[in-house]
């Protein structure tokens, strides 16, 4: 600072001073707009009583357990969070899987296929996702032909207004336990056998086509695992029940208009936004990286996915860590078609019980609970990642 | 974009049509599905559109559709902040853009298209005016430019922007005033992502900037209620303001008894407040320590050093970024259906309920879809220019 004779108060001249006093001045305003909102707040029924009692509701979409209004809120409550759990896991592959495809598809040589990742792009990103799941809800999954139309293909999915049914293996249970035993057992091997080509690669010089050689075995035990066990799934194939009593699909998967309409629109807006999270860390490589590749001779699909996605990867993870966050929280939006989500069964719990702030706590904790579990996952990743980088 | 149209090689279109889609037997698959499926999906489109659709569903009920509820005798309140709007736009893109003819005229064509579906007979002088505010609004500034009027312009443009949205709340109150019950359509749209921007830039820049503060009182406050909004889902947010702030807001001057629209503009500004800091957060850590201490040096204070010098570099550095939080604000303001407000969407979804478009949900769902794509769309592309331009990252 300057030699010039402190004029003004030594506090207010000397940094540290100063910043205490700022800091005390500002903690005071802090203090006083807290003790108001515990002056407001005293009133209001902290308690979490309200939460044993009887729902006095149903839930439409529950797919571990059964539930009638009888049972009692808390139980209603982990419902909802299983059905956020599922939209939610189920939306972040499928996200994956398209935002890969389109990002990579935006750079592709192909003129039209660029131009047609960048048409799904720019539409789906720029328009609201609440329109889009309205729209896949109302215009397209009720408009299906009704249940008692019996619409569907090969008699192996049904389609209708009431949703779809698909066909889904059932684990049998007699075989199951065995089965997942000779899958473990069969990745011993393979990893043996890859490794031992790895190293004669290297040593060599030779190529020895390590993954092939590891598939193949582990291909042949789950082989062998099959004439001695049989298949450890019976396909189950829904079929419709169409008489006076009920009109309804039985056996394979159901999927509700709900679910299939937020999970589309969801796959599709988290989608587009992955893909231009796959483009942005593609193009920060530098090109040398994708002509080295070209030199070596290497096809398009080996370029991509033996040089270009596993390190644009690196660059990739926070981006994606965002989008599935975005993801988690867009979830809430169920609420607009009815799909029994943690936003909307909470919704009802206060519209019935009343006690807002208690369930707005409850609610931000496990929206905060899911959002955290997926950044630790996804910093797991992250550090595997970076190691490879640094070996 | 990446691709821009294609460039004609010398070699002629054929040559262009082996290399960019046939240049190997992969390609030639990719590139036969690609158009199969694309062939497929514009004859699908093109049928609905032209044959399928029933657009009198949507035309009948444009009224509806931008303005809802909102009492048809009091429209006069609405046009002059939409001129103002108009003319500073076009002033702004006439001072800073080095924009081609093909860009300005696919803007125009943009601008005219959203003005012709409010036109509604007696509404097209008006119509006319707001095209006329935005073509002259930049002839002057494309004039005006690099002339002895060149800042004057820049700040009637800048003064002119942030005008807008207090003349809108001044004209919709003066007089008897329109009660914010009856604001609908996209005109609600509008307002609550006005106000969300407008309130919560600042509040998001003072938050950006106690979250990188030197005081930690005030760098774990800000911290604290950055994470713990963006914690929650937006929806989330707006039932809280619905069940939750009556409980808290003070009594002074009617404020605890503010209606669901203006508590769900403070909760929009809140919420967008938080997404903004983290983007000018970013920014913030872009500039260098030199900076602080040339300022330092310099003998500025630490308010100088923050408002001239580091300021005007960290929010330059996250435009695009900027840009597109308010494209989420602006698309987020169809989540109001939980408040059970009658906005774009709302109306939308009420068309079908009418006895004669019973089942045209697509047609009214497809509209609200397209407006609000133009918008956030022309807002993308204005961002991506502003990158090109700026080169952002180099100062």
């Amino acid at each position: 600072m300057s030699a010039e004779p402190a004029q003004r108060s030594r506090l207010w001249r000397s940094g540290r001073s100063r910043s205490l006093t700022l800091q005390a001045g500002f903690s005071l305003l802090l203090l006083l707009l807290l003790a108001y909102i515990v002056d407001r707040g005293s009133n209001l029924e902290l308690d979490i009583g309200f939460l044993d009692q009887q729902a006095g509701f149903a839930i439409s979409h529950s797919w571990l357990t059964d539930f009638d209004s009888n049972d009692g809120r808390v139980a209603a409550y982990l419902i909802a969070v299983s059905n956020t759990v599922r939209i939610v896991f189920v939306g972040i592959v499928l996200a994956t899987i398209i935002g890969v495809i389109a990002g990579v598809a935006r750079l592709s040589d192909n003129w039209l296929v660029s131009r047609l990742a960048t048409l799904y792009v720019e539409i789906v990103r720029n328009t609201p996702l609440l329109v889009q799941i309205v729209f896949w809800y109302t215009a397209i999954f009720l408009k299906l032909p009704r249940i008692g139309d019996n619409r569907n293909v090969f008699e192996l999915v049904f389609v209708s207004n009431r949703g779809l049914a698909i066909p889904w293996p059932e684990p049998r249970t007699d075989a199951f336990v065995f089965w997942v035993a000779a899958v473990v057992l069969a990745l011993v091997p393979a990893y043996l056998v890859r490794r031992a080509r790895d190293r004669r690669e290297l040593e060599t010089g030779e190529t020895t086509r390590p993954n092939l050689y590891g598939v193949a075995t582990f291909l042949g035990v789950v082989a062998a695992a099959f004439v001695m066990l049989g298949l450890p799934v019976e396909i189950d194939t829904p079929a419709l029940v169409d008489d006076r009593f009920t009109q309804a699909y039985v056996g394979g998967l159901s999927i509700t208009p709900e679910f299939a309409a937020l999970l589309i629109a969801l796959v599709a807006y988290t989608g587009s936004f992955i893909a231009e999270v796959v483009r942005g860390s593609i193009q920060a490589l530098p090109p040398g990286q994708s002509e080295a590749g070209m030199a070596l001779g290497l096809t398009g699909y080996q370029r991509t996915s033996l040089v270009i996605l596993p390190q644009a990867l690196r660059s990739m993870i926070p981006g994606l860590t965002n989008e599935y966050l975005n993801l988690t929280k867009n979830s809430s939006l169920a609420a607009a078609i009815a799909y029994s989500d943690l936003f909307q069964i909470s919704s009802i719990i206060i519209n019935k019980a009343g006690h807002a702030v208690v369930m707005f706590i409850i609610v931000i904790l496990t929206y905060q609970a899911m959002s955290l579990t997926i950044s630790a996952g996804m910093n797991l990743l992250n550090r595997r990642v970076q190691l490879a980088r640094s070996r | 974009m990446t691709a821009a149209a294609p460039a004609m090689r010398p070699g002629g279109p054929r040559r262009w049509v082996r290399k960019n889609l046939f240049s190997s037997r992969a390609n030639s698959v990719l590139t036969i599905v690609t158009t199969l499926l694309m062939l497929a999906l514009t004859y699908n489109v093109a049928r609905f559109v032209l044959v399928g659709a029933d657009w009198e569903s949507v035309d009948v009920n444009r009224r509806l559709l931008f303005l809802a509820t909102y009492p048809g005798d009091q429209q006069w309140r609405l046009w002059p902040p939409l001129w103002l709007f108009a003319a500073v736009a076009g002033l702004g893109y006439g001072l800073w853009s080095r924009a081609s003819r093909r860009e300005i005229a696919s803007l125009l064509a943009v601008t005219a298209f959203l003005l012709l579906l409010i036109v509604e007979g007696n509404t097209a002088l008006l119509t006319v005016v707001t095209m006329a505010l935005t073509v002259g609004g930049y002839v002057v500034g494309s004039r005006a430019r690099e002339t002895q009027f060149d800042v004057l312009a820049r700040r009637a443009a800048i003064g002119g922007g942030v005008a807008v949205l207090p003349l809108a709340l001044v004209l919709l109150n003066v007089g008897e005033g329109v009660r914010t019950t009856a604001w609908g359509g996209v005109m609600l749209n509008i307002m609550l992502a006005g106000f969300g921007i407008g309130a919560g830039f600042p509040f998001g820049v003072m938050l950006a900037l106690g979250r990188t503060s030197s005081l930690r009182v005030v760098r774990i406050a800000s911290t604290s209620y950055i994470e713990f909004v963006r914690a929650g889902p937006l929806v989330l947010w707006l039932v809280m303001a619905r069940f939750v702030l009556p409980d808290f807001l003070p009594a002074v001057g009617g404020l605890d008894e503010v209606d669901l629209v203006v508590r769900a503009m403070i909760v929009m500004a809140g919420f967008s407040a938080a997404y903004i800091a983290e983007v000018v957060r970013g920014g913030l850590q872009t500039i260098p320590d030199g900076q602080h201490e040339a300022a330092d040096a310099m003998g500025l204070n630490a308010l100088q050093t923050t408002w001239y010098i580091v300021l005007p570099q960290a929010l330059r550095a996250v435009i695009p970024a900027l840009v597109s939080r308010f494209v989420s604000l602006w698309k987020d303001t169809s989540l109001v259906f939980v408040l059970g407000f009658v906005d774009l969407l709302g109306a939308a979804r009420a068309i079908p309920a009418q006895p004669e478009f019973v089942g045209k949900q697509a047609e009214a769902l497809l509209f609200a879809a397209l407006l609000f794509w133009t918008i956030s769309f022309t807002m993308s592309r204005l961002s991506a220019r502003i990158e090109r331009h700026l080169g952002v990252g180099v100062r």
